[in-house]
């Protein structure tokens, strides 16, 4: 059980791959942004790479151990503190009942994973425990964590000492400039070559606007192919208006001119096109940058992207644990 | 003495409530930053006079850390 002290900025429990099953009901996946540093956080406490655990953002939270607890942190460095004292992140630690953990904001990256031996054990809600704010759905009633909760977790039997090889994890690029895979498709045949062009050559700048359904870039206007002008009356009036179509998760969803990576809490549908997409496997470049950070984005095959999401699974196993 | 208030975030400056020579109380408001949607106001840690304000509203991409207010 872990007592919410401070609750940092929207910190909210997650599972991975989250809700899926419901989509056809406008219900996301949800899940953690950075994939990658979560499986790990969870493999150092002993847990499945899936099992519940904190997403924090920018802000964390202080949290009191009511009882015994191995803990692990992953992701960006949040200047972790146990009882006032630097605890190393990608390495499993032991709490004390009455400890408190602290974490303040995020130096490197964007997004810390606190997971505990034995997961938290909040309520399953359609089959997951992640939260989905906008929904009220999952992790503590429906929203982020509040001051004075307090965490249920479930028995555990994790080790202390346990470590992720250096080269199993994923380099935060501390120059702010990410570079990012994008396929094509599924719309990218409404955008001209000036259009795509443009788009590779160019750094976007991901919005303050944004948030886990949404990031949102700004950059250059986008051109169009005469498909987008020439069109049945019902794909609407806009260029970039197509008749209503489920979004893919990852799509870069082009509302006007503003192109919006769809992530984990992403609207299932609508009537914008979507001339590329982000593959998983780019997905914790997503959670670990900032606003203010620039994106180039690279394109890549389909199965070029497959075979990165296949590389980073096989980092997320038990193999890159060091005791 | 002098007390320092750093962005506990990185975003951007959305409102800033204070200015030199201000007095202000522990828990005053000084500033709201915004990241991600959300509202992230920063509170003064002790009484005294607003002595230095390094930021201005509408700036973005501040980083964390960044010593916003000094507070005397």
């Amino acid at each position: 059980m872990l007592e919410v002290l401070k609750p940092g900025l929207e910190t909210s429990i997650q599972d991975w791959p989250g809700r899926q099953g419901y989509l056809k009901f406008g219900i996301p996946w949800s899940g953690p942004m950075d994939d990658w540093s979560f499986r790990l956080a969870n493999l150092l406490v002993g847990n499945a790479p899936g099992a519940a655990a904190l997403e924090c953002q920018f802000i964390g939270p202080s949290l009191k151990f009511q009882r015994d607890g191995v803990f692990a942190l992953t992701g960006a460095d949040m200047q972790a503190k146990l009882d006032g004292r630097p605890v190393p992140a990608w390495e499993s630690i032991a709490a004390k009942a009455g400890q408190t953990l602290e974490l303040s904001f995020a130096k490197l990256g964007a997004r810390t994973y606190v997971a505990i031996a034995g997961g938290f054990a909040n309520e399953i809600v359609f089959g997951s425990r992640a939260t989905f704010h906008k929904g009220g759905i999952g992790g503590i009633e429906g929203h982020a964590i509040k001051a004075g909760q307090v965490l249920p977790v479930a028995p555990g039997s994790g080790a202390p000492g346990r470590r992720v090889k250096a080269a199993a994890r994923p380099s935060i690029v501390a120059d702010k400039r990410w570079s990012i895979e994008v396929c094509r498709g599924p719309n990218d045949d409404w955008i001209d070559e000036a259009g795509h062009r443009r788009f590779v050559d160019t750094e976007w700048k991901l919005s303050s606007k944004s948030d886990r359904g949404g990031y949102r870039l700004e950059g250059p206007d986008w051109s169009f192919t005469e498909r987008a002008y020439n069109k049945p009356p019902e794909h609407g009036s806009e260029p970039g208006n197509i008749v209503d179509h489920g979004y893919p998760l990852g799509a870069i969803n082009l509302a006007g001119q503003t192109p919006i990576i769809l992530v984990n809490d992403w609207p299932d549908g609508g009537g914008f096109i979507n001339p590329y997409t982000v593959p998983s496997c780019a997905f914790w470049k997503l959670g670990q940058s900032k606003p203010g950070e620039l994106y180039r984005f690279k394109v890549v095959t389909v199965e070029e992207a497959q075979a990165l999401a296949r590389e980073i699974a096989a980092l997320c196993s038990v193999a890159s644990i060091e005791q | 003495m002098a007390h320092e208030v750093e962005l506990q975030t990185a975003g951007n400056m959305w409102k800033v409530l204070v200015k030199p020579g201000d007095t202000v109380k522990a828990g005053d408001t000084l500033f709201i930053m915004e990241v991600m949607k959300m509202e992230v106001p920063h509170e003064a840690p002790a009484d005294g006079t607003v002595a230095a304000v390094n930021v201005s509203e509408g700036e973005e991409g501040l980083d964390a850390g960044f010593v916003a207010v000094v507070i005397e």
